[in-house]
């Protein structure tokens, strides 16, 4: 009787293990052959991290391959609230607002989300990260990020433009050439260990594409000239605003592009948008009278007049439709060229009414008036010229002394380098090329011409009378030590809100080239509402002097050494 | 199969698989020392830019600028700059002067001063 209980009791074990064997192989099958693919999952999400691998942003060169903006890394400050104590999330609170001017309920609101990760601070600086780690909190964390700097602050920096804080051009070249720029990113597929750390064993990779380099046609020497000599006008004449380029006449390309009000590039963030304004392309203003050279290229390429033609200049008033010209000296009798030299507003307007508005009008257009240059900058605008049919009785005499017209100083400058280069519009251009990470080229921009607007003879006429208004017109204080020089002054009224021009208020500006024969450096100057002195001739020229006395000294002085080291590699290749 | 065909056969196999867990554990230990010896890679390369950068800043002309403005440096005027001739024209000048040393020592007998030479102690 015992043995069989016995036997019974070894079957029924013996039955129960084969039962729970019979379950765990079901079990099994079902976790092996249905549910196979949700555990892979899963395994794969804790043994594997995807990680994004940033690519290095281009750097922008200067003509000479000085760097304007470079890639720093940087430390980000992040938390991980889930894993985080109490105690050291207010540990935080506390400490964290003084290291890093942060609000204390900004921290709060992010230390108290129910999330695994939450910046806290991005890019911060290192004295800042070594007093973080000092304090030792725990749940907090730094990653490596690549922060764009620029090593000039201020210099260039409407051009230059910068990023944001996720690397994406916002304002100047880093905006327009973005695309080339910002590279593509990568992604990597690496192992974490049980401790949930990574480990760089990676599964699958995808390398990330770096930026392209963009070489600029800025040289940061004349850039650095120009700066110089407008900062020192802005802050004399204490002007609202002051722009300055420089231009190579015979390619287009900026030498130097320079506005007033400035700020620092490293420090956008705290700086309102008028200042980061690139005034020298979104900017209109009336030009006033530097835009005679367009009256006079017209009048010589149409052969209308010729140098010695003489006007009355009515002795300093004139009244046409109804309202009367002044001169800013009285004038009688003066020959074509003097009436550009002395600047006469009466004998232009004559010129002028012997032109007719149709051809004014042609010149206007063919200098590149009304329209967009196309330079590689954001922001640029077409400015306003007037069709003949919406011009006013007054428009007539108006319009060759540049009012009622809205220019761009890019627009002059190109302007004034139709005459330096002997009649072609030429395509201002501010990108010399862009070059990848092993210094081949990938893009050149080589100069292009738009169209010829003057003869060279007529351009050749122009630019004597134009060296005429330096030497003894009104231009006087432009005069270059050393070098002969051209250019053209203005003073223009701005209107007031009522639409009347202003008694108080001008527009200072100097439009030249030198040398004269043949020009290397075309500048154009313009101070808005200069005191107390407010004409072109007084307050624009002589930074034109200033700066092409500096930038035409530079250029002697670089290109014999360009020309020694050239031939030094040539003997060396040989 | 006989018992100890079998056991050489599970020995074997004993063998492979532990070879395999070295092999993957030296992979991983590699891995770690790797990934330390590039974190310092990259902190180094870090630097390096960083330095690379406070060059660039520390040599801008924005910041010569503002230090050459706030020490009161003057540049020299073209007057003021002393012109030092070459090496050859200088050479020529210097032996001129000599030989009329020269003569005027031998006319009028008086001894010219010692002059330093280069020995050749070949």
């Amino acid at each position: 009787m015992h043995i069989v209980n016995n036997r019974r009791r070894v079957n029924a074990v013996f039955l129960f293990f084969f039962a729970f064997l019979l379950f765990c192989i079901a079990r099994l099958s079902l976790i092996q052959f249905f549910r196979a693919d949700y555990f892979a999952k899963i395994a794969q999400k804790q043994h594997n991290l995807f990680v994004e691998l940033e690519p290095r942003r281009g750097a922008i060169y200067d003509l000479n391959l000085k760097p304007q903006a470079v890639n720093v890394s940087a430390d980000s400050l992040y938390a991980s609230p889930n894993g985080m104590a109490d105690r050291d999330k207010d540990t935080a609170i506390k400490s964290l607002p003084s290291i890093l001017n942060l609000d204390h309920s900004f921290l709060k609101d992010r230390l108290y989300r129910k999330k695994s990760f939450v910046w806290l601070a991005r890019k911060i600086s290192p004295s800042q990260k070594g007093a973080i780690e000092k304090l030792g909190i725990k749940g907090l964390g730094f990653l490596k990020e690549s922060k764009r700097s620029y090593p000039n602050s201020y210099l260039a920096s409407h051009i230059v433009g910068f990023c944001g804080l996720d690397n994406v051009g916002l304002e100047g070249i880093e905006l327009r050439y973005d695309k080339y720029l910002k590279g593509s990113q990568g992604w990597s597929l690496i192992l974490r260990d049980a401790r949930q750390k990574r480990l760089d064993l990676e599964q699958k990779m995808a390398l990330p594409v770096d930026g392209y380099d963009v070489v600029l046609t800025i040289d940061e020497v004349i850039q650095y000239i120009a700066e110089r000599e407008l900062e020192k006008a802005f802050k004399a004449y204490r002007a609202f605003a002051a722009s300055i380029i420089v231009m190579d006449p015979r390619t287009g390309a900026i030498l130097a592009m320079v506005n007033r009000p400035t700020f620092d590039l490293n420090q956008y963030n705290n700086i309102d948008k008028d200042r980061r304004r690139n005034r020298s392309v979104s900017d209109l203003f009336e030009p006033g009278s530097v835009f005679k050279i367009v009256t006079a290229s017209a009048a010589l390429e149409e052969k209308k007049v010729v140098e010695q033609d003489k006007f009355f200049c009515e002795n300093g008033a004139y009244k046409v439709g109804g309202h009367i010209l002044h001169d800013h000296r009285p004038h009688g009798w003066l020959t074509f060229r003097e009436v550009i030299e002395q600047s006469s507003n009466i004998g232009t307007a004559k010129v002028a009414q012997v032109l007719g508005p149709e051809i004014i009008y042609k010149y206007v257009k063919s200098f590149g008036f009304g329209a967009k240059s196309g330079i590689d900058l954001p922001g640029e605008i077409s400015g306003m010229a007037k069709e003949p049919r919406f011009w006013s009785k007054t428009t007539m005499s108006a319009i060759p002394m540049g009012q009622e017209v809205g220019v761009t100083a890019l627009q002059l400058a190109s302007a004034i380098s139709v005459i330096a280069n002997g009649g072609q519009l030429m395509k201002p251009h501010i990108v010399k090329e862009i070059r990848d990470k092993q210094g081949e080229t990938i893009k050149s921009f080589s100069p292009v011409s738009v169209r010829r607007v003057i003869s060279e003879d007529t351009a050749n006429r122009v630019k004597k009378i134009l060296t005429g208004v330096v030497e003894t017109g009104t231009g006087r204080m432009a005069k270059i030590p050393g070098f002969t020089a051209g250019g053209k002054t203005g003073t223009a009224q701005k209107l007031e809100p009522n639409g009347a021009y202003s008694h108080r208020k001008f527009i200072a500006s100097f439009i030249g080239f030198a040398p004269a024969e043949e020009p290397l450096i075309a500048i154009v100057v313009t101070l808005d509402e200069p005191r107390p002195y407010y004409f072109g001739g007084v307050v624009a020229a002589p930074v034109f002097k200033n700066v092409a006395a500096d930038v035409l000294r530079y250029l002697k002085n670089k290109n014999p050494v360009n020309e020694v080291l050239a031939s030094n590699e040539s003997q060396r290749t040989d | 199969m006989k018992l100890p065909k079998f056991m050489l056969l599970v020995a074997s196999v004993t063998c492979l698989c532990l070879l395999y867990v070295c092999q993957q554990t030296e992979i991983f230990r590699l891995a770690y020392v790797g990934q330390k010896r590039s974190i310092l890679l990259r902190d180094s390369l870090d630097k390096n830019t960083m330095l690379r950068y406070n060059i660039n800043k520390n040599t801008s002309l924005v910041l010569l600028n503002d230090r050459i403005t706030a020490s009161n440096f003057e540049m020299p005027d073209s007057y003021r700059v002393v012109k030092v001739p070459g090496v050859s024209q200088g050479t020529a000048a210097d032996h001129r002067s000599s030989s009329l040393k020269s003569l005027a020592a031998s006319v009028f007998g008086i001894k010219r001063q010692a002059e330093a030479r280069t020995i050749d102690r070949r």
